[in-house]
């Protein structure tokens, strides 16, 4: 029976810690990809994006991309940058080899990339790649895909957009998932420019450059050399280039006001810290049932000091003790890791592994060991082997005062840590929420996007037709950009009264005259483009943001010059959220021009069957477009992609405030568990005297639930000023509640009430005949 | 009143009886001592009497209630309200002070706070203790802390006291007084009380002794 009870503390113990252990070490091989984003290019410390800080109208915004012949020049007149690239990235571009036809991202190129990246080629090479403008070089994915496991790839051909044909020249390993460059093929820059002539225009933007330095060039000394660079070639002098680390890539990807200020790193941080955290709620546990048990240990701590055992000795055996028991948490730990680690990958969205044959996983396994066991072991070893064996052996119970209030105190700042985390779970998710259901100025239910392929806008009118006839459409419309990105600005737009000291970045979005309806925008003043009046292409829709920089009045008849041409405002439409989805997006203008369009939107109607209306869709799409797959994507899941960070936060914190909260029960029910065996003659008397199981089994509770109680007070005001500042990060934020506060509480308050009253309500059941036996 | 009482445990298929055919009738107002060697069943039998215990077989009438038919429910109240317990080893709730000690039994009997008061102050008073009140069990003598047991378990104003072993931690000066107090009790105020001791000397402050022997009643006296 008794070894029993034991065993059970014993299992407590090892459950709690191995629980804690392997959400440490799943955090940590988190926190280890992340770290290591970028790290298998072996140029890591000398690459370089460029980076370009635009002011407008005193702001200063940062910009990814840069001008087409900025590579070329920047490699030829700095020392120091002894490599450039020029690198346009696209996310489908439609392949076929036969039957198969796969849309692939890819990157147009120069053939520099292949050295800067150091790519090495499983066939053909870096040097006969890009020798011919036909030619492509692509992944071993890709080529799986589409020449299955054939060898000698090198000299196929591939068909691109069902127009043209190029050979393979080369056949590199995919990027690997941790990497912020993502491809599946590469190709000549030139392919590129000569489709798209606006690149070698320096006052075009659409370019990523990427430079390699020397490993003997400062990158202070060469940002300096850029500020002015592209002023000097465009002669707008609000353009600032600037060099960001590829060390900085992942991690420390945000600019405010053209500075760094940070980005996923700090999240980093602070999961390494919840692993830490964990970690200490577990060995909290350790101490706790390890010091509550002592009382049971006193007296063999006595008897081996009275054989003559120093307290050093004592000391090192329960240390000894803790040490075996955390090595076995941790074997235990990892292979609850193993089984979890899938489930967890799912929810990040990673592939991470355990890794068995990194080394530095075995030290730190090997150091979690140690220091819990260090940390677990060293309250106990020290309170154990103080006890004198007279007082131990005089009274049956020795008086162990410090050591409860020090128990109470570790159970406090458990449920403390415990309710933060709950807290901020919450917070966490209304805030995502609360922006997930910001008004966007436009609706983003059942709505679809497409690529435009093949000959769909010459088609566009009988498509229409057909998908409207179909009664599960509403309505659709084509745009040159999707509706979510930033697309095209330029601030080149006049009218009459511009301040010609201002600059205003206006984006250009052209669409097709059913773009706003169908869209769900709001037109507050004037009218919508007129659906088949090719005359309205000389009028133009503008947002209200922009009615307000032109002037008091209505803009409504105003005229705006762009480009050599003059459009007429004909309606104000109403601010709709786009780019940064925290922030007031740019003044938009929408131009009537359905013939440079890129993407086709289609609204269902509400109700309709989504598989019949995406059905009906893609039988249309084949009739049009045989030759392309059909593909397509909900405005709402890319809408949702935007928060992928915060939704991962969302996910996480809601994972590891469980975690903790069940270790911490784990403890608190050993503690409960202890309390009440230390409490049986009490509780024996107290039956006889004529309690009833409800009071004895409120006696038994009370006490925990006082530092439940007074955890909540601890644990507040420290979750409400960490959600506070994490708040104050975003532009667009909700506000903490005391909703929130008291649930949490009462959340804590039921998940103890539940934990202990399972051991009082054994106790109190009880006959007390056994506990007040007298021996 | 007990009848045939039996009472068994099952070790490895075999009965083992604590209890065999007991039967016994305590008339109200008796002073009744147990006897018995070690083992022989005379805490168990003392257990049975004041219904912490169950049995096997029998019947057993107290106050004119069926014990063996009652609810748990209902046989704890008619000992909450009967019977007093007196513990060899006092069994004080070391947490709390003697007062609060004494007035435990009434907190389980919903009684308010100024009856309890007074009810308290009377028991201190009668045992001479007012000035112990708010010292704690461990600082108590053991014949102190044995009268604060009997304190406790007269507050509710049984009409059974059971006392198992009341002088067994004593030494004999402080026996001898708990003894004198037991056997006042019977004789001035009637209350009827059953003994469980070792000692003839402490047998003979009884009306009438029952020794028992390897769980059956070997001489009823």
């Amino acid at each position: 029976m008794r070894f029993r009870k034991e065993r059970s503390y014993g299992l407590i113990n090892l459950l709690g810690l191995s629980i804690g252990i392997a959400s440490a070490m799943l955090i940590l091989l988190w926190v280890e990809d992340e770290i290591n984003f970028d790290n298998t290019y072996t140029k890591k410390e000398l690459l370089y994006a460029v980076r370009e800080n635009q002011t407008y109208d005193g702001k200063v915004r940062t910009f990814d991309n840069t001008p087409g012949p900025f590579a070329a020049a920047v490699k030829a007149e700095i020392p120091g940058v002894v490599n450039s690239c020029r690198t346009a990235f696209r996310r489908g571009i439609l392949f076929s080899a036969g039957e198969k036809a796969i849309y692939e991202r890819g990157c147009y190129t120069d053939s520099s990339f292949f050295s800067m990246f150091t790519i090495s080629f499983l066939e053909g090479s870096a040097k006969d790649a890009f020798k011919q403008l036909n030619g492509v070089v692509i992944s071993d994915a890709m080529a799986k895909r589409f020449f299955g496991e054939e060898k000698n790839v090198v000299g196929k051909t591939l068909k691109v957009d069902n127009s043209r044909d190029v050979v393979v020249t080369g056949v590199i390993k995919e990027p690997v998932e941790n990497s912020t460059l993502q491809f599946e093929w590469l190709a000549p820059f030139e392919v590129f420019s000569a489709v798209s002539p606006w690149v070698n225009d320096w006052g075009n933007n659409s370019i990523d450059t990427y430079v390699e330095l020397a490993p003997t060039a400062s990158p202070v000394a060469i940002d300096k050399q850029l500020a002015g660079f592209i002023g000097k070639k465009s002669g707008s002098t609000g353009t600032q280039a600037f060099l960001f680390a590829m060390k900085d890539w992942h991690l420390r990807d945000e600019f405010t006001d053209g500075k760094q200020t940070g980005g996923q790193e700090e999240y980093v941080q602070l999961f390494a810290i919840v692993a830490g955290i964990i970690l200490l709620i577990a060995c909290i546990n350790f101490m706790n049932l390890a010091t509550a048990r002592s009382e049971k240990r006193a007296k063999e701590v006595g008897v081996r000091k009275v054989l003559g055992a120093g307290r050093k000795r004592l000391a090192f055996q329960f240390i000894g003790e803790a040490l075996l028991l955390s090595a076995l948490a941790v074997v235990a730990g990892v292979l609850l890791l193993v089984l979890v680690l899938p489930a967890f990958n799912a929810l990040v969205g990673k592939q991470l592994q355990v890794g068995w044959s990194n080394p530095i996983h075995f030290a730190t396994l090997a150091g979690i060991a140690l220091l819990c066991g260090l940390v677990a072991g060293s309250y106990p070893a020290f309170y154990l082997s103080s006890f004198n064996p007279v007082t131990v052996f005089k009274s049956q119970q020795s008086k162990t005062g410090s050591a409860v209030w020090i128990r109470k105190g570790l159970v406090v700042v458990q449920f403390s840590i415990s309710i933060i985390l709950i807290v901020s779970t919450v917070v966490v998710y209304q805030q995502v929420q609360y922006v997930k259901n910001r008004n966007i100025g436009y609706n983003k239910e059942n709505l679809l996007d497409i690529d435009v392929r093949g000959d769909m806008l010459n088609n566009f009118g009988a498509i229409k037709q057909e998908l409207l006839n179909s009664r599960l459409i509403e309505n659709v419309a084509l745009s040159s950009y999707e509706t979510i990105n930033i697309g095209n600005n330029s601030t080149n737009h006049n009218w009459q009264g511009k301040d010609p000291s201002k600059s205003v970045l206006i984006s250009n979005r052209m669409v097709s005259p059913e773009f706003i309806s169908t869209l769900g925008m709001h037109i507050v003043k004037g009218r919508d483009f007129r659906v088949d009046t090719p005359a309205d292409s000389s009028t133009i829709l503008i947002t209200e943001s922009l009615e307000r920089i032109m002037g008091k009045d209505s803009a409504v008849g105003k005229t705006i010059a762009f480009k050599g041409n003059n459009y007429q405002v004909v309606g104000i439409v109403q601010d709709f959220i786009y780019g940064d989805m925290y922030n007031k997006s740019d003044p938009v203008v929408f131009f009537y021009a359905p013939a440079a369009t890129k993407y086709f939107y289609v609204r269902m109607k509400t109700g309709a069957n989504p598989e019949e209306a995406l059905a009906q869709i893609q039988s249309v799409w084949k009739k049009y477009n045989p030759a392309y797959p059909f593909v397509y994507r909900f405005v709402n899941d890319a809408f949702n992609r935007r928060f992928k960070s915060e939704m991962l936060i969302e996910k996480l914190s809601q994972v590891f405030a469980a975690l903790a909260i069940i270790i911490s029960c784990l403890g608190l029910f050993g503690l409960a568990a202890y309390t009440a065996e230390r409490r049986t003659k009490e509780i024996g008397v107290r039956k006889v005297l004529g309690a009833s199981v409800n009071s004895l089994a409120g006696l038994l509770s009370a006490e925990f639930l006082q530092l439940v109680i007074f955890s909540c007070i601890l644990a507040f005001p420290v979750a409400w000023w960490v959600m506070s500042r994490w708040l104050q990060g975003y532009n667009y934020h909700t506000s903490i509640r005391w909703h929130v506060f008291v649930a949490a509480g009462i959340c804590a308050l039921i998940i103890a009430v539940f934990t202990v009253s399972f051991q009082a309500i054994k106790t109190a059941m009880a006959s007390p005949i056994k506990s007040l036996r007298t021996e | 009143m007990l009848e045939n009482i039996f009472k068994w445990v099952t070790v490895g298929g075999n009965r083992v009886f604590l209890l065999k055919d007991i039967n016994l009738t305590v008339k109200e107002g008796e002073f009744l001592s147990i006897m018995g060697p070690s083992g022989s069943g005379k805490s168990t039998l003392l257990n049975v009497i004041g219904m912490l215990d169950g049995f096997n077989e029998g019947q057993y009438t107290f106050l004119s209630h069926a014990v063996q038919q009652l609810k748990e429910k209902q046989r704890s109240q008619l000992y909450k309200q009967h019977v007093g317990f007196v513990f060899q080893a006092y069994h004080l709730i070391d947490e709390l002070t003697v007062y609060e000690n004494i007035e435990t039994p009434l907190l389980y009997q919903d009684i308010k706070t100024s009856e309890r008061k007074a009810m308290v102050g009377d028991m201190l008073d009668k045992f001479n203790i007012v000035g112990k009140k708010d010292l704690f069990p461990t600082q108590l003598s053991g014949g102190q802390q044995q009268l604060v047991g009997i304190a406790r378990a007269l507050i509710t104003k049984p009409r059974l006291l059971l006392a198992d072993e009341p002088t067994g931690n004593l030494n004999s000066k402080q026996g001898e007084e708990i003894m004198e107090l037991f056997y006042t009790l019977n004789r001035e105020e009637g209350m009827t009380i059953i003994q469980v001791t070792h000692a003839e000397k402490n047998a003979a402050y009884g009306s009438r002794t029952v020794h028992l022997l390897d769980a059956r009643i070997e001489k009823n006296g």
